[in-house]
């Protein structure tokens, strides 16, 4: 019962806070031990006072001087807000709009003489400028990258997509960092099921604190325990601007250089912003080559540990006479071999990743003679093992999707287990399981493994490879956009 | 509970797979680097009608070789005996090569085929050779000097065998298990012969059934590969007219007549002359067809000889049974074509075309 109670007190008092009238003492009051916050008188004429409230290290101080100081003292106007011009002008009736405004960046002026409050957008400027995308370089092509600020992100979005039907609706999530959320997409052209399915899990979100999309995406997900990302993480403009062309949504996060695009596939961890730009048949040879680095990736070392221990049959026989000789005095089994080396190269894959530019090389020098040759000449592994490694680490390398990179070593290690207890039969049942799993997944409710399973035929002109544009007259069916064609009227 | 219900089924599933799919839980040791797998197995004549198996161990690795033989009455009792006298345990799922010898194969070696068939770690890619001579001596006299002998003859026959290069006879083990076992033919295997240079190979060996009957060398085996085994030939050396045939290709039609009394055999040759040391022009028209008509008889008289052997031996391997078989009719009986074969009158024709050749053309007169 005395708990109780105590909550209900504690409710009341945070209501009269909230209803308590705007007053500078009320102010100075909530903004108590805050070095920052800064309570400014202006004498603007003899009767007239105005004070300025506002926190010094969220706006901008030269603005402050030139669109509001400036202008207040020279003004000879009765009305406030005839004074300052360049900038808009909002009026706050209460506590709790005050305390929002001054928070993000806003100042607050108050006009004893009218008793009226007022608050003047100026946020501070400071933030990273437009710089290259440095996860997902391409050659050529649009090389601008997202930054921290949201309304620059949308700017970026909007340059690429200048129609009216591009509809940006804003939410704010995070009940202590109050991030804003954008969730764009195309009127008329995205599946509103999509549109609802994103609003309401974002007003299901309830937690404290974002500080990056990737949290975001967590609660977008379906399946957070898979290690397959069901959201599209990208900091390109132009990857967000095609997707929403194409029927996608998009959820912007204030203070995160990268953007959620949805639903996606499988198969879209595999395609790179370049595939639009290069030649049509280069590009699909390149991704072709994707699909072949990602299964050689997760099944070469597999299939070696297989081959070794169990199935000794299958080895050519010039490959048996370089294994045999190789293998003969090491003193770990192939599973453990293999293991071990790839435990190996995931530290310094790890270690490279934390490393300063310039120790990095060292790393990669060392991590090279050590993973290289040492380990051959002590003894610890076959040569043969190594050239593996070697090409099954870079393969991995050689899909876009950074999250996909690091699923797959995750995998590799996986299909390791099962080739060395079962061999080749123990890979293929790993395989299945995985593509069991990806066929269980969904990304914003619609199909992981789509347009293979579900089918849709049309898709697969961009799926392996990537069509010639002229070619790809409607948009993939499986994204289930309202307008299906691509183009305005045939010729 | 339900939880461990899940868990439950999940498990059962899982047992299952492996359960039906046939995977026993009890595996063999196949860890590389602890068995000795065999590239090959000589096999021959032991005392008391024994088997004599010897092989070069260890195999594949650099270490020192020896050659290690057992008299034993089964092909298995061998390997078994191996394993007792070698650190590693031996395996067969390497084995690449099967060396026979010739006293053996006239024994039949029908038993030592099907041993091979049913083992399923054996491929049936294994190629089968006969071996005239004691091959245990030479492996023992190679050991020093080449360290690799037996990859080097197993790439050799491997080489032969794709895209019927025309060189050697090669059969493997699936090959000859179909000629054995198909009606109206009758298997056949190379047959290497050790001299003291080394394995040279002579010729083919005809098997009647499982029985080694005759091998055929030189022109007769040359002839062989032409007109059966591989229907090319890269070099044909007549040396009775002094001229090299080259890129020999032949097309064989085969005519029976209604009572199968006769038989017309057909070999069309498409080749070029390689290289002529005679003296004919053989850039004048006439010459060359004179010439042409020469190597006809010749190779007929040596394909009918050749033909008439295999008649008197009983034995088909040029599958020529096959011939008798008629739509809608029900297939004569084996020995009654093998009857029949022997009693048949074969006549054998060649026609040859020999295709131009700039080496000859440059000789001829401007007209």
């Amino acid at each position: 019962m005395f708990w109780k109670k105590k909550r209900i007190e504690s409710k009341l008092a945070a209501q009269s806070i909230a209803e308590s009238e705007l007053s500078i003492e009320a102010l100075k009051k909530s903004l108590v031990q805050m070095d920052d916050a800064e309570f400014v008188e202006i004498d603007v004429s003899d009767i007239r006072k105005i004070h300025l409230v506002y926190i010094r290290t969220l706006i901008d101080q030269e603005k402050l001087n030139e669109s509001i100081i400036k202008p207040l003292t020279n003004c000879s106007k009765p009305d406030l807000q005839d004074c300052i011009v360049n900038s808009s002008i909002i009026p706050i009736p209460i506590f709790i709009e005050a305390k929002k405004q001054l928070f993000s960046g806003s100042i607050l002026l108050f006009d004893s003489s009218q008793n009226l409050w007022l608050a003047v957008p100026l946020q501070n400027p400071i933030g990273r400028a437009i710089e290259t995308s440095e996860t997902e370089t391409i050659l050529f092509g649009a090389k601008d990258s997202f930054s921290e600020q949201i309304e620059q992100n949308i700017t970026l979005i909007r340059r690429r997509l200048p129609i009216h039907e591009l509809k940006a609706e804003k939410f704010t999530v995070g009940s202590m960092s109050e991030t804003s959320v954008v969730l764009m997409y195309i009127e008329g052209l995205t599946n509103p099921d999509f549109v609802s399915t994103v609003k309401e899990k974002i007003s299901e979100i309830n937690f404290d604190l974002f500080f990056d999309s990737s949290q975001i995406a967590a609660f977008m997900e379906e399946n957070q325990n898979s290690i397959f990302p069901q959201l599209q993480q990208t900091d390109r403009p132009d990857v967000v601007a095609y997707s929403l062309g194409l029927g996608k949504i998009t959820l912007l996060v204030d203070n995160t250089p990268f953007a959620l695009v949805a639903p996606i596939t499988f198969f879209h961890l595999f395609q790179s912003p370049e595939d639009y730009i290069n030649r049509w048949a280069v590009s699909s040879f390149l991704r072709i080559l994707r699909y072949i680095s990602f299964i050689l990736s997760i099944t070469l070392i597999p299939f070696y540990v297989a081959l070794t221990t169990h199935h000794y049959q299958m080895i050519p026989i010039q490959t048996l006479l370089v294994l045999v000789d190789s293998r003969s005095k090491l003193p770990f089994t192939p599973f453990w071999e293999a293991f071990i080396m790839l435990i190996f190269i995931e530290i310094i894959k790890e270690a490279s990743l934390r490393m300063p530019t310039k120790t990095g090389q060292t790393l990669g020098v060392i991590g090279g003679i050590v993973i290289g040759q040492a380990a051959v000449e002590a003894g610890f592994a076959s040569n043969v093992l190594i050239v593996m490694v070697g090409i099954s680490t870079i393969a991995s390398f050689l899909i876009p999707n950074y999250l996909m990179t690091k699923a797959n070593s995750f995998i590799q290690l996986m299909l390791l287990v099962f080739s060395s207890l079962f061999g080749i039969i123990g890979i293929a049942l790993g395989i299945i399981a995985i593509l069991a799993h990806l066929n269980s997944l969904s990304s914003i409710k619609q199909p992981y493994f789509s347009p293979v399973s579900p089918f849709f035929g049309k898709d697969w002109i961009d799926l392996f490879i990537r069509g010639p544009l002229d070619k790809m007259l409607e948009r993939p069916k499986h994204l289930k956009p309202l307008k299906l064609k691509r183009y305005k009227t045939r010729r | 509970m339900c939880l461990y219900k899940k868990i439950c089924k999940r498990l059962i599933l899982l047992f299952m797979t492996f359960w039906l799919s046939g995977c026993a839980p009890f595996t063999e040791n196949n860890l590389i680097e602890e068995i000795s797998p065999v590239t090959f197995l000589s096999i021959s004549k032991g005392d008391e009608g024994k088997l004599k198996v010897s092989t070069i161990m260890p195999p594949l690795s650099k270490e020192n070789k020896f050659v290690m033989s057992q008299e034993v009455s089964l092909l298995k009792e061998g390997v078994q005996k191996y394993n007792l006298n070698f650190y590693q345990e031996i395996k067969y799922g390497q084995m690449r090569m099967l060396l026979i010898s010739d006293e053996l194969g006239k024994d039949g070696i029908m038993s030592i085929i099907n041993v091979l068939l049913t083992d399923p770690d054996i491929s049936l890619r294994i190629y089968l050779v006969i071996v005239k001579g004691n091959f245990d001596e030479y492996l023992e006299s190679q050991l020093d000097k080449d360290e690799n002998f037996d990859y080097s003859f197993y790439r050799m026959l491997k080489h032969y065998e794709e895209k019927n290069q025309g060189e050697l006879t090669v059969v493997n083990l699936h090959q000859f298990k179909n000629l054995l076992y198909t009606p109206y033919s009758d298997p056949f295997l190379p047959v290497f012969k050790i001299e003291e240079d080394g394995v040279n190979y002579e010729g083919t060996a005809l098997f009647q059934d499982d029985k080694l009957v005759e091998t055929i060398s030189s022109l007769d085996d040359r002839i062989f590969q032409l007109i059966n085994n591989n229907h090319y030939l890269s070099v044909l050396p007549i040396p009775e007219f002094e001229v090299v045939l080259g890129h020999v290709r032949s097309k064989i039609i085969v005519d029976i007549d209604s009572s199968y009394s006769t038989m017309t055999y057909t070999v069309k040759i498409d080749t070029r002359i390689e290289e002529y040391r005679g003296e004919k022009q053989l850039f004048d028209p006439k010459q060359l067809e004179n010439m042409k008509k020469d190597i006809e008889i010749h190779l007929e008289k040596q394909t009918h000889e050749l033909i008439k052997k295999m008649q008197e031996l009983k034995v088909d391997p040029l599958q020529l049974g096959i011939q008798t078989k008629r739509p809608f009719s029900k297939p004569m009986e084996e020995k009654k074509w093998i009857e029949m074969f022997e009693k048949m009158d074969i006549k054998i024709k060649y026609k040859i075309n020999i295709d131009p050749l700039t080496d000859a053309n440059s000789k001829r007169q401007n007209f």
